[in-house]
Order: C-alpha cells, then structure tokens, then sequence
C-alpha cells in the first residue's frame, strides 16, 4: 500500500473530542508541534437543525447519540448485541462534546481512592488536588456556569457565570428536595449566560443541547478549545480515518497510518502518538494494531486493554404532574443534582459507592411521544390521553451510579465488520453487576420518592435506559503496578515507548457523575507530563480541611 | 379502491380523538410521507416488511381485530415494530397541521426551538438558603 508521508511531528493526536483537543492545546502551548486526526467533520453549528420544522425527527434519527440509529458516514461499526447499554458517541471535530448536555460536575475526593476507603474498585495514582489546578484551567476555557459553596464537594473557585434558570418542573423538585431535609444543588454547567462572555451568545433556554447550539452558548471544543489551538499552531485533519498504529522492531511506536476522505493513504510519523478516541475507540485501535513486537495487540501483554469497561448504568425515574409544567424550557441536562447517596453508605444502599440524581427537563412533542430515554408512549385508543397527560406535564431524575470495574466487561474486535480503513468493529460485551444494580434499586426507590414529595400523581420507571452509553471508562487504565495497568501515571503505555493514552480510557474508576470535567483536567495534566513540563501546584490545602 | 395498508395501520396507531380534537394519522394522509421518510434512512425495505407481516386478511377486519393483529406484531418482533412506530409517532408530530393541535391543546408554540428560545427567570439563590446551612459532608480520602 502507497502512504504518503506527512511532515514529521513532535505529536500526533488521534481523536478531536474533549481530551485531545485540551492536549493539543497544552502540548502546542508548550512549544510542541502537533497533528491531529479525527474521522469525523467539522460541523457548522450555527446550522444546527434546532431551527428547523423538524428539529425532533433530526434529533431521533440523524442525529441521535447511538451510531446505530444515526448511520452517520463517520462512524465506525460497533456490535452492541451482548450489552443491554447501547453506545451513545458522536465523531466529528469536539467528539461527543458536540451532541452532549453540558453538565459538568466534577469527581468527588472518594472517587480517586475506591480501593483505600472501600475495598472495591482501583485507586486512581493521583487525588483529587493534583487535578484541582487542571480542573480550574478547564472550567476557564470551557466557561462554566453554575454556583461555589456545594456542601457535597470541596471548596471550589467562584463560577464564571451564574447557574442556569431553574423551570417550574425543576423549582418543585428543589423545593421537594428542601422538605425531604436532602442535599441538592444548582448544576455546574458548560453553557455561557453572559451575554457578551466568552465571544459567544448567550444561552436562551431553547432547550435541546444535544442537537448542537447554534448560539455557541453551550461549551463544545469546536468552538473552545479548538480555535485557540489552531492559534497555537496545531493541524487538524478532518476525516482523517486511523486504520493502524505502525511500530518499529523493537516494539516502538513510530508512525499512524491514516486514510483520507479521498480513500488516499497517510503515514503520519511522530516522537508521541497519543490516543484520544474514548474509551471504546482507543482500545479498538490498540487491539487492531498487532505486529510481530506487539502479537495480541499494543500494550496487551497480560489481556488487560479493553477489560474493565465502565459505563453510568442510569435508571430514569418521570414524575408526571396534574398541572401544566410550561413549555420544555432550559437546557435539558442541566438544571440541578442531589448528591445524597453519592458516598458509600451501604448499611443504607446495600452497596459499596454510589449514585448522584440529576433533573432532566421536559421533551418536545415527539420526543414525548417516543420516549428516548424513557418508556414511549402507548399506541392505540389511548395515546392522544396519554400525551396530553404527559407533554409539558413531566419532569425527571436519573439515577448516575457509580460502575466498579470488572475484567469481563469489555471492548474487543469483531471482525465481521469493518471501517473503511479495515479495522475491525469495537465488540462491546457488557453486564450490570450486583453492585450497580442495588445502586439502581436504591436510587429507583428514592427518585420516585423525591418526585411524590415534588406533587407528581404518576411516576415512570425505566429501570435501566438502554440509550445511556454515552460515557466508556476504564479500558486502558492508569495506575501505579505495571501487571494490572496498561498506562502509567503519566499516561504512557508500558509496553510501547511513544504511545500514549489520554482519554476516558485511563481512568481506574468511573465516579458517579457525568466525568466530561475530570476526562479534560486529567488530560491537561497528562500533556504537562507527555510534554516534560512540570505540573501544575496541587490545589489549596485549607479546601482539603472542609469535611466533616 | 382499497385503502392502502399502512393508511390503515396509521389510523390504528394513531386513532385521533374527534373530541379533543386530535386528527387520525391514516387520515392526514401521511402514509407516503411515512414511507419517504423511511427511504431517506434506508429503511424502506423493512417499513414494508412490518407492514407486510400482518395477517393477509388484515384490511378487512374489524378495528378490534386490526388492533389484535397489530399487538400480536408487536409482541412477535418488538424490533421491527419499534420501527414502525419511529415513523408513525415521527410523521405525525412533525406534521404542521399536528402541531397546530399541539399548540391549541397544549399552549407549546409551532416553532422550532430556536431563534427564539425560551424566557426562564434568573436563578434565586435564596432557594439554597436551607442546604447552604448544611455542613460539607462529602467524603475525606
């Protein structure tokens, strides 16, 4: 096969979504000259189809989360057979930041140290301020909306922006949550409500973030972390499909073999190859890239890349009120949290770790009808009741658990299909342990509770959306002993100098809440280490002393 | 001339309530609209396939047995007939006239969500009064 051969470079980044845009810009900051290859497009937001008649067919088909269901030319196969979860991702130049909600809460001091508090799970080999700094430098450059002063987090530096407008559906259950004597708390949120903030509009409250802003209020690396990038000197191809890992005798990795949107071959070589394609994706790629020096794929010496998959198994709970709740205002995901069962508590749960709620807003009239994540609505004599019933009369809670790792939860390849650079389907094979599922019991029981409490006279119960994939964790883990981590503390792969990992891939556990934040300050971090600069100062002391 | 099938299932799914005001699927004449929206996906094949897959005798009998054939689908392949009802729930609530009802039943205007969004008002921080007296209570490593 004839590559062509691109201008060596000190790194080149596979994957444009949230973790390889932060690196980019960091190693770029750094002095380093950087490429990027992503399989997706750009996208042209300000095009998004939440202006169009049929916003909700877009949004149902075209642009839906899971690429079964999408069919977009980007994306690449995936067997979803053996896994009651089905993959949610998006391929495009921001990754699945450009098709997420924007809540943006970050990991608690527990989550980095399951295994010492716990007995369950692994240790991360950081804690929770060593990433503080990187925490702080992301929020800044995302521009984060929300409120200091949580009572279930550490002190954190003052919000940028105010938190985002609470709905009627959202203020009962505040309320609620207030007469319950429960913690809850407006949501960080990656969405700009400063008018002139940030070079980008102001959020108004359209509601479905998931289909793209056309205002760029809502945060994506597009428009964030991209175009200061670029600024910085990086190279971004898009529709750049990686078919291979290519090193040399020694095990060495060396080159990135890529095809472009013509079908053309490409040979980017590079001192550092950094993987950034998520947590299914990347250990797709490794496992693809088998050599002489590498026979059961990069990395792979003791069958650990692609074991420990970890998702946020999410039951959804809907309470549907007597009264009309008004339009489906304000951006859906985002709106306010409880994190009352978030820390262990198992004489109560049942279980080790634990789960946040968060308030997901109303739908439109067809996403109300089709459910989505929820239970859709019935056929027959009595669908038009049901509706009138349900639309702008519903609001819900999600039950985020907290998935520990287990080795058989996994991604490998599936060589009955393949992208158009010949590498395999990712095979997921996935189970809902004992543990999540009492996590989920649990938080059924109290969602359902909260929403009585907030005057619900009907709730739904989807006991584990399937749609819920959206956050793959854990497959080519980060730690300290090099028998059971694929990458070390630095991000780098043991077995295969210049390879590195930067993504969701390497976290060792998976918290409770949505992990967009922690993914971004963990990468910052891994640039500063991959490009031999020193790391940030750990965070303040006297925040570490706010616990009971 | 007989009633094309999917008109048919349409109306079953979507039977409409005169009272309300709610119009029937089948008789919007939406089925070719259903089936194009299926050819823009691919999925013309097998939008036919599950409309083919009823009873033979399915047009002609009751309602109250167009009804059983339709569950017993259901049942027998929830895949495909998930299917069906993504373009019948779709055709219908992305129709104007539909969301003409919508708006007069429900107040939610017949617009997209944007250009011009929603009012909400600013966030009250004196709903946090009560929880910011609680003390931090997450968890020390």
């Amino acid at each position: 096969m004839h590559a062509t051969a691109d201008p060596h470079v000190d790194a080149v980044i596979v994957g444009a979504g949230a973790a390889g845009a932060a690196v980019a810009w960091r190693m770029a900051k750094a002095g380093l000259s950087v490429s990027v290859l992503d399989r997706g497009p750009w996208l042209n937001q300000q095009e998004a189809a939440n202006s169009r008649d049929d916003w909700e067919w877009v949004m149902c088909t075209d642009h839906h989360p899971d690429p079964g269901i999408r069919k977009a030319p980007a994306d690449y196969p995936v067997t979803a057979d053996d896994t009651p979860i089905r993959p949610a991702y998006y391929a495009g130049i921001g990754g699945s930041t450009l098709h997420w909600g924007a809540h943006f809460p970050r990991f608690h001091p527990s989550d980095f140290k399951t295994f010492t508090l716990d007995g369950v799970g692994r240790d991360w080999p950081i804690d929770y301020w060593d990433l503080e700094p990187y925490y702080d430098l992301n929020d800044q450059i995302m521009g984060v909306s929300g409120l200091a002063g949580d009572p279930a987090n550490p002190v954190r530096a003052s919000r940028a922006m105010p938190p985002v407008p609470l709905c009627a559906g959202t203020q009962r259950l505040a309320e609620a949550a207030d007469r319950l004597g429960w913690h809850w708390w407006p949501s960080d949120s990656a969405i700009n409500l400063d008018q002139d903030g940030l070079g980008r509009n102001c959020c108004n409250q359209c509601g479905p973030c998931g289909m793209g802003c056309p205002r760029h209020a809502r945060a994506s690396t597009d428009i964030t972390y991209w175009p200061l990038a670029i600024e910085a000197g990086v190279t971004v191809r898009p529709e750049a499909t990686v078919g291979r890992i290519e090193t040399d005798d020694d095990g060495r990795a060396r080159s990135v073999l890529w095809r472009d949107r013509d079908g053309a071959w490409h040979r980017q070589a590079a001192d550092l190859i950094v993987l950034a394609a998520n947590g299914m994706g990347t250990p797709r790629l490794m496992l693809h890239s088998t050599s002489a020096a590498h026979p059961n794929g990069i990395g792979n010496r003791s069958d650990q890349v692609g074991r420990h998959l970890m998702h946020h198994p999410t039951a959804l709970v809907s309470g549907v009120f007597d009264e009309s709740l008004g339009p489906p205002a304000g951006p859906f995901a985002c709106a306010l949290y409880s994190q009352e069962f978030y820390e262990t508590d198992r004489g109560d749960t049942g279980a080790m770790r634990g789960y946040q709620m968060q308030a997901i807003r109303g739908q439109g009239p067809l996403g109300t009808a089709l459910g989505g994540y929820v239970t859709r609505l019935d056929w027959g004599g009595d669908h038009h009741r049901q509706f009138e019933n349900s639309f702008q009369h519903t609001v819900s809670l999600t039950v985020t658990t907290e998935d520990l790792p287990e080795p058989e939860n996994r991604v490998d390849l599936d060589d009955r299909a393949e992208d158009a650079a010949g590498v395999p389907a990712a095979r997921l094979t996935y189970r809902v342990s004992e543990n999540s599922q009492r996590l989920l019991t649990h938080g059924i029981e109290r969602t359902t509770g909260w929403l009585r409490e907030a005057g619900a006279t009907e709730t739904k119960v989807t006991a584990l959306s399937r749609q819920a994939g959206f956050h793959f964790l854990g497959t080519v883990a980060m730690g300290e002993d090099p028998d059971r981590f694929v990458v070390d503390p630095a991000g780098r792969v043991r077995d295969c100098p210049g390879l590195a990992v930067v993504d969701g891939s390497v976290f060792p556990s998976a918290g409770g809440v949505n992990p967009t934040s922690t993914l971004q300050a963990n990468a910052l971090r891994l640039a500063d280490l991959l490009a031999g600069q020193t790391p940030m100062r750990r965070g303040r002391a006297e925040a570490r002393d706010m616990t009971t | 001339m007989s009633t094309d099938r999917l008109t048919i299932v349409l109306d079953r799914l979507l039977p409409g309530d005169p009272d309300a005001g709610w119009p029937a699927a089948g008789a919007l004449g939406l089925a070719d609209k259903a089936r194009q929206m299926a050819a823009e996906r691919g999925d013309a094949d097998r939008l036919a396939g599950i409309v083919a897959a009823l009873p033979a005798d399915f047009d002609d009998v009751s309602e109250a047995g167009q009804v059983a054939a339709l569950k017993a689908l259901e049942a027998d392949q929830p895949d495909a007939f998930d299917l069906l009802i993504l373009y019948a729930y779709g055709v219908y609530y992305t129709d104007p006239r539909v969301r003409d009802v919508v708006e007069a039943r429900t107040g939610y205007p017949n617009r997209p969500p944007q250009p011009e969004g929603y009012e909400l008002p600013p966030f009250d921080e004196r709903l946090l009064d009560k929880v910011k007296q609680r003390p931090p209570f997450w968890r020390r490593p």
